[in-house]
Parts: C-alpha cells; sequence; structure tokens
C-alpha cells in the first residue's frame, strides 16, 4: 500500500536532510506507528505521503501510484484515497459538524443525496450521533478529533495518515481515538500514526518504525516505544 | 451544488475585498478607457486614409490672372499625360461652394471669406499616388500655374498628431493596467490567505485544481469585466462631453468625421472586454498557481 525506496529529502536551507535514505514498506490493512522526537522526521514523511512535497532522491509509491510518475492534475485523485487527521483538528469553524464532513465530498464533486446518507452513518460510526448540528467550538477535543476523524474516514480512503493525532488531548481522549483508530484500521484501511505519545504505542502493541534525524532505527513488528 | 459553492466563493470574495475590488475596477475601468480612446482613434484614423487615398489628388491651382488658352493647354497635357488617372477642373464658384459646405459648421469662416477668394483649379487623381513629385515637377513651372499641391502633405501633419495622441492614450493605458493587473494579483493573494482553511481542506481532501481555483479567477473575471463595462461607459461619456461638445469645432475644423456610438460599442466595446476578461482571468491563474501555489 505504501512504499518508500531509499527516498531522502533535503530542504533547501538545512543542511541535514529531513529524511536520510528511508526505504519502509506498508502492507494493506496494516497499522504502523512511526515514533522518533521532534524533527526526528516524521511530518515530512506523512507530508511527503500526501504528495505535499516531491523526495530529492529515491521512489514514493502509495495506492498504486508512483509519484514521479503523478502528473500535477492527478494528485487529487491521489488524495481521494488518502484521509488525513492532524493535532490541530483543521475544522472550519464557520460550519457545523455534519457540514465539516460533508464539505470533504461536496468539494470532490459527490451529489448532495450521497452526502445526506453518508455523513449521518460517519457520525454514528465516530460516536457523535445526535452532535450533527454543533459548531466546532462548542465540543471537546476529543469530540473535534472525532469530527476530523469522519471527515477523513467518510470518502472511505484505502490509507489513514495522522499526525500526531492525539497530542493536543488528555490520555483518556487519546485512547477513546486510539479505539476509534483501531476501529477504522479493522474496517481494512491501513492506518500510518506520527507520533511520540510512549502510553499509546505501549497499550496498542503495533508496527512500531523509529525515526531519529532522518534515519530509519527500528522497525518492529508489535513494539513498543523503547 | 458546485454552481451555488463557486458562486458563493465569488460574492463572498468580491464583498470580502470591498474596498480592493473597487480599486481593481477602477484601475481597470481607467486604462481600458484609454486603451479605447486610442483603438477608436486607431480604427477612425484607418477609415479617414483609405478614404482620403483613395480618393486622393493633386490640386493644380490656377493663378487669377490665367487664360482660357493656358487653361485649354493645360487640360490637354494633362489628359494626355501617362502619370495621371483623372482630371477634373473646379472653377472658383464651385470651389466656393465646396468650401461652403464643408464649414457649413463655422459660418463666421464662411462670412468672411470672398466667394472669389479661393484659387480655380485642376483636380488630378494620378495612377499611382508616390509618383507626387513627378507631377508636381512637370506642372509647377507652366504659364498660369500658381501652385501644386498634393493633398497628402496636408494630411500628414494632422495623421501625426493623430498619432502622437494615440500613442500617448496607449502608452497610458499600458501604465495603469500594469497597475490593475499588479492589484488583481495582490487582491487574488489576500483573498485565497483569507479562505486559507477551506483551500487547505479542499486540497487534503483532494478537491480538482478547478475547483480550488475557479472561484478565485471568476471573481477577478467579474471585476475586470465590470472594469470593462465601466470603461465603455466612460468613452460615452466622453464621445459626449467632448467630441460632441466642447471639442466639436475642432473635429470640423480639422475635417475629421465625427465619433459614433458605433465606433465605440464595435470592434472596440468586445476588444477592451476580452482584454479585460483574458487579462484579469489569467492574472489571477498565474497568482494562484505560482505564487499561492495552490
Amino acid at each position: 500500500m505504501i512504499r518508500l525506496d531509499n527516498v531522502t529529502k533535503l530542504y533547501a536551507k538545512s543542511s541535514r536532510p529531513a529524511l536520510d535514505d528511508v526505504t519502509v514498506f506498508v502492507e494493506k490493512g496494516e497499522f504502523v506507528f512511526f515514533i522518533g522526537s521532534s524533527g526526528s522526521g516524521k511530518s515530512t514523511f506523512i507530508r511527503m505521503l500526501l504528495k505535499e512535497e516531491p523526495p530529492t532522491r529515491g521512489r514514493i509509491v502509495v495506492a498504486g501510484r508512483d509519484f514521479s510518475k503523478l502528473s500535477r492534475w492527478k494528485v487529487p485523485q491521489l488524495r481521494r484515497s488518502i484521509g488525513c487527521v492532524f493535532q490541530d483538528f483543521k475544522l472550519l469553524p464557520n460550519k457545523t459538524v455534519a457540514e465539516n464532513v460533508g464539505y470533504a465530498l461536496e468539494v470532490i464533486g459527490k451529489p448532495q443525496h450521497t452526502i445526506v446518507k453518508v455523513v449521518p452513518e460517519v457520525l454514528d460510526l465516530v460516536g457523535l450521533d445526535g452532535k450533527a448540528n454543533r459548531m466546532p467550538h462548542e465540543l471537546s477535543g476529543g469530540e473535534q478529533q472525532r469530527v476530523a476523524l469522519a471527515r477523513a474516514f467518510v470518502n472511505r480512503p484505502l490509507v489513514l495518515l495522522a499526525d500526531e493525532p492525539t497530542g493536543n488531548l488528555d490520555p483518556d481522549t487519546s485512547i477513546e481515538i486510539m479505539r476509534l483508530l483501531d476501529r477504522i484500521n479493522r474496517t481494512g484501511t491501513t492506518v500510518v500514526m506520527a507520533t511520540h505519545d510512549a502510553t499509546i504505542v505501549n497499550s496498542m502493541r503495533r508496527r512500531v518504525v523509529e525515526l531519529d534525524n532522518g534515519r530509519i532505527v527500528r522497525d518492529q513488528a508489535r513494539g513498543v516505544y523503547g | 451544488m458546485r454552481v451555488n459553492y463557486v458562486l458563493s466563493g465569488v460574492t463572498s470574495g468580491l464583498r470580502r475585498n470591498i474596498s480592493m475590488s473597487v480599486a481593481i475596477v477602477l484601475t481597470t475601468a481607467i486604462s481600458l478607457a484609454l486603451l479605447g480612446s486610442g483603438l477608436i482613434l486607431i480604427h477612425k484614423v484607418d477609415k479617414m486614409k483609405t478614404a482620403f487615398y483613395f480618393r486622393v489628388e493633386v490640386s493644380i491651382y490656377l493663378t487669377d490672372r490665367v487664360t482660357q488658352a493656358q487653361r485649354d493647354d493645360l487640360r490637354q497635357r494633362l489628359e494626355q499625360d501617362p502619370l495621371v488617372k483623372s482630371v477634373t477642373y473646379e472653377s472658383k464658384a464651385e470651389a466656393y461652394k465646396r468650401f461652403r459646405e464643408q464649414f457649413k459648421d463655422s459660418p463666421d469662416l464662411v462670412n468672411n471669406t470672398s466667394p472669389t477668394a479661393l484659387p480655380e483649379s485642376f483636380r488630378v487623381k494620378l495612377k499611382d499616388p508616390s509618383k507626387y513629385a513627378l507631377a508636381a515637377e512637370k506642372y509647377k513651372a507652366a504659364n498660369g500655374v500658381y501652385d501644386v499641391i498634393d493633398q497628402r502633405k496636408i494630411l500628414g501633419p494632422l495623421f501625426s498628431i493623430i498619432g502622437g495622441i494615440q500613442l500617448m492614450a496607449v502608452a497610458i493605458a499600458v501604465v495603469v493596467l500594469i497597475a490593475a493587473v499588479l492589484l488583481i494579483g495582490n487582491t487574488i493573494q489576500v483573498a485565497a490567505f483569507n479562505r486559507r482553511r477551506e483551500i487547505e481542506i479542499m486540497k487534503l481532501v483532494g478537491a480538482s485544481n478547478w475547483y480550488v481555483q475557479l472561484p478565485f479567477v471568476l471573481e477577478a473575471l467579474v471585476a475586470g469585466a465590470t472594469g470593462a463595462a465601466l470603461a465603455v461607459a466612460m468613452l460615452v461619456g466622453g464621445k459626449v462631453a467632448f467630441a460632441d461638445g466642447k471639442l466639436s469645432r475642432l473635429f470640423t475644423l480639422a475635417n475629421v468625421p465625427k465619433i459614433s456610438y458605433g465606433d465605440i460599442f464595435w470592434p472596440v466595446a468586445p476588444q477592451l472586454l476580452l482584454i479585460a476578461a483574458a487579462l484579469s482571468a489569467v492574472t489571477a491563474w498565474v497568482t494562484l498557481r505560482f505564487y499561492v501555489r495552490l
């Protein structure tokens, strides 16, 4: 589902590469943690998978699409098969919960009748039934992240990328979010999560890839934070 | 749904940025009005030139004391000249009649001119108008000839003045147009910044590029087209206030045909609209593509 071959990413203003000769393969339906301290290259890794930035060297293939052969106007198609959540939720403050989730379908041209049908289903899945008409500021952090997850999942992506999704949440709420990610993973969606939350990694016992200074220093099935 | 989204994007963009939108509309309008007046002049002068050159004549003015024999002799020589296409004779009375007709809007001038003041002349059309100098040389020294004048020489300075005005209008238009383009670019950047959250989400979930860009491009297009419409209104206002008003005497004196509404509405108005539309849409797209990096 995700394949990186000898990927190096150099930023113009930095002498040290953000990713240094990274080779990794993620199977369809896998759940992988990418761990490491700040600046280890986790976020760069996520951004590269979204084709927000090209690699300096190396090859990236996500959902069967080789990035080097993917023209600019086909990037949207790629992103439709990838869902994304972030530490800061990225909800639109002037839209209701349902509108925020529906927005992801609306802007890729899905018809209104599909949106009306699909949005309540996914809100139900993330445990937000009954809060469809709330505004984001009326919700707790955990609930906001659920909305973000619902939005990321509403188009049934092949891959779900989560960049520090529990970074702004307390431990109990974090565990709820992890349960939800686990549930999404069980539907067959590949989940890649960047985090530095040791408790969560240790409690999940999934594959762990550790990055340090842009290099992979550990790749362990059913691993712990270390 | 899509249309709805696009339209709401356009109107909210224009409203949110009202002062910038007004600035765009005004600068576009001013530059296009200048460009438009330049274009009208170009079309006008082109028409005038063809009209004049088509009936361009070499006038051989005769002296007041010319004799009938000299007249007949000259006519015969002209009619046999291989350079000459046709010859017509204009008597003093005919010249005066034509003069009165030409300057009927300037009664003072007509009243102060005596019917005998204008010389009689042969109006000669040449087979090749560029051979004027040759013809002039031939007849200048003939008996009874006062002077030989090529009408193109009279029109020359007029055309060069009009050409100068044209050039000035177009030069100012280009400068103001650059300002308009920069304003459009800036406004698009501000608009994109205002909607950065939506844009970020749209890009993340895979909205197509045109879907993200279209509202901005349309916003610029609407502003540009409004500017073009205003420019046409300015041209109409300019025609009524100046060409038909204070400056109408000048047009008559210079023997320039009046500017009609037709001159403004076809083909200048559509040209302006096209320029405005193309320029604003392209500017918006380039800004989004290379500066905002959508």
